[in-house]
Order: structure tokens, then C-alpha cells, then sequence
């Protein structure tokens, strides 16, 4: 197995969150696979780690759970994002971005200090 | 919010757990099936599709495990767990459970008890707005004629006086009792008033809740005839419903209009039944030198009790200057409301709050020793759930939560045990209050009884805990049946137990030795009266009906004499005010062959007046000279009769027959003694000093309130009716109530030394038979432990006396050490209560031997049984037994 990095604590939540904006209703096994595909593998799920984050997002409402088919006929948990996760999402999105754009600030070169 | 949710969520965890791990059960076993399907499409054999899909799914048991945690709330989980097993632990130990529960019960419900007459009496504010602001103010007297009196009532120019000159008092209110006959409403009747000047609603800040209080027009002299009642007196005398504003009652044959009512809860002082204005006249707002009101006042905000003292320190300081022939030594004290009302139960109340903690203590310790014996039967349970990897703290919280939830059932059973005692403690209390305080289980009493619950039980299982789990693994694990093997660690542990209950139990018992000691004492002291078979009927005329001196002395000489022809009276007589109960008043005098000195340096003397017959009913012995007679009238000489104490005080030497004494305070003829008493406790029977008294003829000096008094050849009680009727062919008006027997009043005057003795004797009994359960305990849990010893002993030929000494000798020594700390821990402690003990000091050694002696005859019979148990060790079985 090549050396991915593991996802970082406290980015799991967005991701699934952006996850299931862009998916549409999908169960666990969906997630896990469409959040590593969007890293373009570089991201290694625990597949294990991604249910306790599932419970923790639906107990605070930004999620949504319930049984469905599965597109093989297999019956599986489908969850999505409630309007409280919307709005979670889009406060998330806005804070990493700031903080990413803040750090690139930091980390672009040439600008040294006399 | 959103976190608010998510716990609400993860409560909602804790149950139906069971589907929801079915649910998590299902998602993963189809998450696994979605990802073999998908690895098998990318072309892996079904082997490696299956492996690869758990690999990467991590362990499945880990992941259930990290989302049970995240679902339920952990500590919470453990601690229902703890409660679960706990429960279950107990349940199958119903006898350990049992004396364990009923312990604490015992030892929670004295403190809750205890605790919620302090609550009341001491710690809940008064029913008042803002009541910490309340003061009274009293006067202190000259020491040189008082000597002894910290505080007492004060005089209306003095009141009126540190009313106008004061500046840190919003309000200063002065009140007076009153005792007046209410006619025209069925049987006349005595009722209790209380004579206000007006603002004192607004020091109360209280209204009534029907009509109006008083205004300044009221408490003018002629204006004064309205009256505020009591709900209790409205719903007596009317209907509950009626509205009775604007309607006149007769009080000592005077109209009253009532003005208002006041709300049901209001009843302050206690008894009092209405409320009236003062209406003082100018000559009585002049009056300096009588002290009979009591001063009531609200500080002013801002204004601090030590500020008001010092203002009033410099008032009295100005006024001593301004009248010095009244106020000359005469100064004035701030004290709280509360302190005034209750301060003289609170050394009692604070002494038994100790008792009970202690008895608390005890309980504590007895259950700690129970569950230490019995959880070192664990110790092989234990030792596996820790070598299965249970922490220490994990062990420690499953035995702690054991010993809470003992003593939060214990606390449950204490409240019950507690609703009693409260009630009738309170039935008890309650009259001998000036103010009745609710006492009840309120919610502080529940919040303290679960408070000390629980710290009990935390405090009865550190010990055993900590000891349990200390244990050598290892040993543990290897111990066989565990009957044999002891733990050095433990044993002392217990000894440590024993030691202190014994030296406990000790403490409370000379607390209430002393108690019980003083309570006897008192009730050997000789009154100076002969209190059996005396009847006594206070009677109170109005001095409207009967205006004239020679009226009032008729009318009581016309009762005397119809109850003299009663059959079964003896004797008869009347006097002012009865020996051991309030009212008697003290005035200056000068003997003759005294330095004649201004008044505030005139020694006071305990006046009352009697009519002739009384000596004899009361049965107070004449040393010398004569009894007052008929012949001794309004307009003869002058006579008094001293008590003993008197005529030693003022005439060591001479004969105190024919000489004269002069009573200051009204100014009048000097009276000649015809006539010497024995010394009567007149002021309790607790008071060491002899009483100096004088004995005036009341008809030289007559007065409208009078108590008859009846020496009777059948049981007085039985009097009462022909008493009553007697009363009434004089004047049919003349309310007759509280007809008592003398020896009910002097019981009545022990009331409080009794409650402590019976409490206290309570607490200590409680703590005794706790202490004596502690050593059996032990000393039985110590021969079952060296049953195999003894065995072996008896098997090589010791004497069975011998085991049964050697026993006996072991509980002996703890039992004797807990004694010695015991007897150490008691000299220091008991002085705190010498205020409250009577003819015998606070180290009495009678009392500590006495004492030690129960004590230790009880460790004996503690060990007795389990000594006797040694003794019948059969050698053979224990030998096998193993």
C-alpha cells in the first residue's frame, strides 16, 4: 500500500457535508469512496473512522439518515444534508477558505523581511 | 444550541440500544457487501475482495465500539453500570444491606431533624421584607442594681427620645404586650394584645390584608380605640367569610372599631391576637423610670448595626447627663431581631448539632467497617476484574457508588424517620417561641439531607475502598477460601474504626450525661414552694369597671373568699405575678441602715404582692415575725413581709423584725417587716442566687391583674369548674382561663432543659448502640478470620477460658483506648456547653466515670458473643476446613 495521509481530524465533517451537497443522498460506503476519489486518492479513508463522524453530524442536525436500496439492490443507510448542514456547510466553507488563503499568504515565497 | 442537541441526542442514546447497535450492525455489514461487490468488479477473487474490504473498514469491533461512545454518553453509562451492579451486590446481601441503610437512616435523620430546627430558627430569614435590617433595641440596665441583666425593656420618654435624636433608623416602633378581657361575644375571655405605637406595620413592612394598618391620628391619647386583628381571632369570634371592618368589639369595657385583619401567617409576637395603638397620654409619654416596652426598628440602608450602636451609645451617653436620677447607668443595645427572638435556644440548638454529627459519624464508620469486612470477602473479585484490567479508580468508583447509594437510601428512610421527630419537636417548640417559625422539611432540609447523603456515603467508602484496592494483586489471586487469611493493612483499619466510634459515643454520652445530670439536679432544687396540689387562676379586672383602689382589693378579697368555702380548699391566697413564670418586677429600695443613694445605686429587690393566705398555700415557710392579715388594710400601717435573702443581705446581724424599708420607685411611707420567708426561686430554678424579695400586702398597693392561688385537699384540677363559678357570681364578666396547677408551671419552667436531656440521651443512646454494633462487628469478623488459629490453639491444648479471654481482651483494649481519647476529646468539648448546665461543672467526675463505666461494660457485652463463638471452635472442623 502506497503512504496516503490520513484525513486530518476535523476536515471529515466538511468534506462529507460537501460531499452530500454534491451527491445527493448517499450511504456510508458512497461517501467514503467519493471523498477519496475527490482527493484523486490521495486522501486514505478509515472507512471504520467515517461512522462515529456520521452519528456526531447527524446528532447536531446537519444531517439526515434513513434505509434505502442501493443501486445493486442492496439495502443500505442513505444520508443527506439538511438545511441546517446547508448553512453549516456554507459557514465552513467560507472559514477554510479564509484560512487557506491566509496560510498561502504565509507559505508563497519571495517575500522575506529585511 | 447545536451542541445542546447533540447531547439531548446522545440521552436519548442511553436507550434502545439494542436496535441501534442491530442498525450499525446492518450499515457496516452492507457497507462491506458494497465494497467486495465493488473490489470484484475490479476483477480480485471473492478472498482477497472480502480482506481487502476489512482492511480497509478497519477493525469492525473497534468501530463499533468509538460509535457506541459517540452515541450514548460514556461516564454516564459507567455510572449507571456502577448503579446497575450495585444494586444487585446489595440485593443479594439483604442483611448487610439492611443494618447498613437502617445505620445511616438513624444517623441522617437526627442531622435532618436537628437541622431543620436550625434551618428555621437560625438560618431561613424571618418571614420579613428585607429581615436582616430588623433590630431590636433594648436597654442595659446599671449593673450595681442588676447585677447579671445584659438586657431589658425600656421606658416611653426614653423610646421617644432615641426615636426623635436617632438618625440611623428608618422606623423605631415600641410595643407592649397586653392582657385584656374581651366581653359581649359569648363567654368572656382573655385575649392577648399588643399595644403599638403606628409606624410599627411599616418597621415589619407588613400590611394587613384586609382594611388598614395604623396612621400617626390613631395613636393619639382618646383617638386609640381601633384595633387590627388576627385572622386566627376573626375566624374564632366570626364567621371565616364575614367582613368585620367597621365592627366594634368590647376590650376591658371599652369600644374598639376594627380597622383591619391581618393575613393568617401573621401572628408576631406569637399569641398575640390583636394589635392596637399605643394612644400614650402625656403623662405616660413621660414616663422615664418604668421599663416595659420593647423597642422595634428598622435600620436605615447604608446605616450597619455597629454604626446605629455608637449613635445610640452617645443618645443613651446625652440622656444619662439630661435625667440622671432615671437614666444614670442606663444604656441602650442593638441586637437583630433574630437574635432577640431566638437567642436563647440557639446554645441549645447549636450543642445539639454537634450531637448529631456525631452520631452521623459514628453511622459513618459503621458502615465503612461492614463494607470493609464484607468487600475483603471480594478481594478475589476484585483482584480478577483488575487483572482483566479494571483501573483503580474504576474499583475504587464501583465501591463508592455501593456505599452512596447505602446512604442515599439510608437519606431516603431518614426523611421519613425525620418527618416524625420534626413534627414533634416542633409540636414542642413551637409554643416556647416568640415567634413561631414554620418548622418543616423544606426544600434547604431536602437539599442538606441529600448533601450529607451522599458525602456520607463517599466518606464510608474511601477507607474500604482505598484498602480493597491496594491489595496485592498477586495475593489476592492466590488466596484459597479466604477464611484463614488476614490483611495486617485492613485489621489495623478496623481497630482504627472501633477506636474512634468507642471515643465518639464516649463524647455524646458525657453531653448528655451532663444534660440529664443538670436536668435531676434542677429538679431536686427546693422551689421554696410546695407546688403540689396548688391550683392557680390568674385573674385580670379592667380598671374602667373597677376604678377605685378599694374596688379592685374587693373584688379579689369577694373571690378569695367564695373559693375558701369551697370544699377541698385548704387554703387560698393571690399574688401579683406566680414563682417561675415571667411578669414579676423588680423595684429600688432602701433598707433601713443603708447609705441612702441616688436610684440608678439602689439595689433592686423582686416586689410582689400578695394578699394574706398566700404564704400558706404556697406552703413558703415564716421564719420569723407574722403572715399579713385582714387586719393589715389600705389604710393601716404599712407592712411588708422580706424573704430570707433579703433580711441576710441588708441585716446580717440585727433582728429584721420592726425595722423599715422604703421603696423608692413610688414615692410613699417607709414599711415596717412584720415578718421573715424562706427564699423562693422566684426567677427559675436555675438561678443560684438567692432571690432578695419583698412581699407587699396587696391591699396596701392594688393592682388589676392577680393570680389566685389554691391549696387543695382533692387533685386541683378537678376544681376548676367550681373555681369558674365562684368567679363568676362576683362579676359574671371575668373571663377565667389558663387555670394551671402549680407543679405544671414549675415542669413547664424545665421545658428546655428537658427537650436537650431527652434529645441529647436520644442522640447518645443512638450513638451507643451504634458503637456497640461496631465492635461486635469487628470482633466477630476477627474470630471467623482466625478460626483456623484458634483451632490449632484449642488443639494443642489451650484451655477454652483462655481463647474466650483472649478475645475478650482484644475488643477490651480498642474499646479501652476509644474511652481514654474519648474522656481526652470530652474536657475540651463539654465547656462549650456549661452555659447550659446547672450545679455541676462542665467536667463533672462523676459524670465522665459514670460514663466510661457504661461504656465499657457495653464493649464487654459487645465481645461477649463472639468470644463465646471462639470459645465453641470445634478443632477438628476448623483443622478441615480448609
Amino acid at each position: 500500500m502506497s503512504e496516503k495521509p490520513d484525513v486530518w481530524q476535523g476536515t471529515l465533517s466538511v468534506m462529507v457535508l460537501k460531499t452530500l451537497q454534491t451527491m445527493g443522498p448517499l450511504h456510508g460506503y458512497g461517501i467514503a469512496r467519493r471523498i477519496e476519489q475527490t482527493s484523486g486518492d490521495l486522501l486514505s479513508v478509515n472507512y471504520g473512522t467515517l461512522y462515529p463522524a456520521l452519528l456526531k453530524l447527524e446528532q447536531e442536525g446537519y444531517i439526515a439518515s434513513e434505509w434505502g436500496v442501493s443501486d445493486n439492490n442492496r439495502k443500505a443507510k442513505y444520508y443527506k444534508l439538511t438545511r441546517a448542514g446547508r448553512k453549516q456547510l456554507e459557514k465552513e466553507t467560507r472559514e477554510w477558505e479564509q484560512a487557506t488563503t491566509i496560510l498561502a499568504r504565509f507559505l508563497a515565497p519571495g517575500e522575506k523581511s529585511s | 444550541m447545536r451542541r445542546l442537541r447533540a447531547w439531548c441526542m446522545r440521552f436519548a442514546g442511553l436507550y434502545r440500544k439494542d436496535q441501534q447497535d442491530r442498525e450499525l450492525a446492518e450499515e457496516l455489514e452492507s457497507h462491506v457487501r458494497m465494497h467486495i461487490d465493488d473490489n470484484l468488479r475490479c476483477g480480485m477473487n471473492p478472498v482477497e475482495a472480502r480482506r481487502q474490504a476489512l482492511i480497509k473498514l478497519g477493525g469492525v469491533e473497534q468501530t463499533k465500539e468509538n460509535y457506541r461512545d459517540r452515541r450514548g454518553i460514556r461516564w454516564f453509562e459507567t455510572l449507571l453500570q456502577d448503579l446497575r451492579f450495585g444494586v444487585r451486590v446489595l440485593r443479594k446481601n439483604p442483611g448487610f444491606t439492611a443494618v447498613a441503610v437502617f445505620t445511616l437512616a438513624l444517623g441522617i435523620g437526627a442531622n435532618t431533624a436537628i437541622f431543620s430546627v436550625v434551618n428555621a430558627i437560625l438560618l431561613r430569614p424571618l418571614p420579613f421584607q428585607d429581615s436582616g435590617r430588623l433590630m431590636m433595641i433594648w436597654h442595659t440596665p446599671p449593673q450595681k442594681s442588676f447585677p447579671g441583666v445584659a438586657r431589658f425593656a425600656v421606658s416611653p420618654a426614653n423610646y421617644l427620645d432615641w426615636r426623635s435624636q436617632n438618625h440611623g433608623f428608618d422606623q423605631m416602633s415600641a410595643i407592649g404586650f397586653r392582657s385584656l378581657n374581651l366581653t359581649g361575644m359569648g363567654q368572656p375571655e382573655s385575649v392577648t394584645g399588643l399595644a403599638v405605637s403606628a409606624d410599627f406595620f411599616s418597621v415589619l413592612r407588613i400590611r394587613p390584608s384586609a382594611g388598614r394598618g395604623f396612621v400617626a391620628d390613631d395613636d393619639q391619647p382618646g383617638r386609640g380605640n381601633v384595633v387590627v386583628v388576627s385572622d386566627a381571632f376573626r375566624q374564632r369570634h366570626f364567621g371565616a367569610n364575614e367582613n368585620i371592618l367597621g365592627r366594634t368589639i368590647k376590650l376591658d369595657d371599652q369600644s374598639y372599631e376594627i380597622i383591619g385583619v391581618m393575613s393568617p401567617k401573621f401572628e408576631f409576637p406569637s399569641g398575640v391576637q390583636l394589635w392596637m395603638p399605643l394612644a400614650w397620654t402625656d403623662k405616660e409619654r413621660g414616663v422615664r423610670g418604668i421599663h416595659n416596652y420593647l423597642v422595634m426598628a428598622r435600620l436605615k440602608s447604608g446605616v450597619d448595626k455597629e454604626k446605629a450602636q455608637s449613635e445610640m451609645d452617645a443618645i443613651s451617653n446625652n440622656l444619662a447627663h439630661a435625667y440622671p436620677t432615671d437614666d444614670a447607668g442606663w444604656g441602650a443595645v442593638v441586637m437583630p431581631l433574630r437574635d432577640s427572638l431566638f437567642g436563647s435556644v440557639r446554645p441549645a440548638l447549636l450543642v445539639l448539632l454537634g450531637a448529631v454529627a456525631f452520631v452521623l459519624l459514628i453511622a459513618c464508620t459503621n458502615v465503612a467497617n461492614l463494607t470493609l469486612a464484607r468487600a475483603l470477602g471480594r478481594r478475589k473479585e476484585i483482584a480478577i476484574r483488575t487483572a482483566l484490567g479494571a483501573s483503580r479508580g474504576r474499583v475504587m468508583r464501583q465501591v463508592l457508588t455501593e456505599t452512596v447509594l447505602l446512604s442515599v437510601a439510608g437519606g431516603a428512610l431518614a426523611l421519613l424517620l425525620a418527618h416524625f421527630a420534626v413534627d414533634s419537636i416542633a409540636a414542642f417548640l413551637g409554643p416556647r417561641l416568640r415567634f413561631s417559625v414554620e418548622i418543616g422539611l423544606d426544600g434547604w432540609v431536602l437539599g442538606f439531607t441529600l448533601a450529607i447523603s451522599i458525602l456520607t456515603g463517599i466518606i464510608a467508602g474511601l477507607a474500604p475502598s482505598w484498602h480493597l484496592t491496594k491489595a496485592n494483586l498477586n495475593a489476592s489471586l492466590k488466596l484459597g477460601l479466604g477464611k484463614t487469611d488476614s490483611d495486617p493493612g485492613s485489621d489495623r483499619a478496623r481497630n482504627v474504626f472501633v477506636v474512634v466510634e468507642v471515643a465518639l459515643s464516649l463524647l455524646l454520652l458525657v453531653g448528655a450525661g451532663l444534660t440529664i445530670r443538670t436536668l435531676y439536679l434542677l429538679q431536686g432544687v427546693n422551689p421554696g414552694i410546695d407546688p403540689h396540689n396548688v391550683l392557680t387562676v390568674p385573674l385580670a379586672i379592667s380598671d374602667a369597671k373597677y376604678s377605685s383602689a378599694d374596688q379592685q382589693t374587693n373584688f379579689f378579697n369577694n373571690v378569695l373568699e367564695r373559693v375558701r368555702a369551697l370544699p377541698g380548699v385548704e387554703s387560698a391566697g393571690a399574688v401579683s405575678s406566680l414563682p417561675f413564670q415571667e411578669g414579676g418586677s423588680t423595684e429600688p429600695v432602701i433598707a433601713e441602715g443603708q447609705p441612702i443613694v441616688p436610684m440608678a445605686d439602689q439595689p433592686e429587690v423582686a416586689v410582689r404582692l400578695i394578699s394574706p393566705g398566700y404564704l400558706s398555700a404556697m406552703r413558703i415557710p415564716l421564719e420569723q415575725g407574722r403572715d399579713l392579715t385582714e387586719a393589715d388594710k389600705a389604710e393601716s400601717r404599712p407592712v411588708i413581709i422580706v424573704s430570707d435573702a433579703f433580711a441576710k443581705r441588708f441585716w446580717p446581724h440585727g433582728n429584721p423584725i420592726g425595722k423599715h424599708v422604703t421603696l423608692t420607685f413610688v414615692p410613699g411611707p417607709s414599711r415596717e417587716v412584720v415578718g421573715v420567708v424562706g427564699d423562693v426561686k422566684l426567677d427559675g430554678l436555675d438561678v443560684t442566687r438567692p432571690v432578695a424579695a419583698i412581699y407587699d400586702a396587696m391591699s396596701q398597693k392594688p393592682q388589676t391583674q392577680m393570680v389566685l392561688a389554691l391549696r387543695t385537699s382533692s387533685p386541683p384540677t378537678s376544681l376548676i369548674s367550681a373555681v369558674t363559678d365562684a368567679v363568676h357570681t362576683v362579676d359574671p364578666d371575668e373571663p377565667v382561663v389558663a387555670v394551671v396547677t402549680m407543679e405544671s408551671i414549675v415542669d413547664q419552667s424545665l421545658g428546655q432543659q428537658r427537650l436537650n436531656a431527652v434529645l441529647l440521651a436520644t442522640f447518645a443512646g443512638l450513638a451507643l448502640l451504634l458503637g456497640a454494633i461496631g465492635i461486635y462487628g469487628v470482633q466477630s469478623y476477627a474470630v471467623r478470620q482466625r478460626v483456623r488459629e484458634i483451632g490449632i490453639r484449642i488443639a494443642l491444648g489451650a484451655k477454652r477460658s483462655d481463647v474466650f479471654l483472649l478475645v475478650l481482651r482484644q475488643g477490651l483494649k480498642l474499646a479501652l483506648i476509644g474511652i481514654c481519647i474519648g474522656l481526652a476529646a470530652s474536657l475540651g468539648l463539654t465547656r462549650l456547653m456549661a452555659s447550659q448546665l446547672y450545679g455541676l461543672s462542665a467536667t463533672d467526675p462523676l459524670t465522665f466515670a459514670a460514663v466510661a463505666i457504661v461504656l465499657a461494660i457495653v464493649a464487654l457485652l459487645a465481645c461477649y458473643i463472639p468470644a463465646r463463638r471462639a470459645m465453641r471452635v470445634d478443632p477438628m472442623v476448623a483443622l478441615r476446613d480448609e
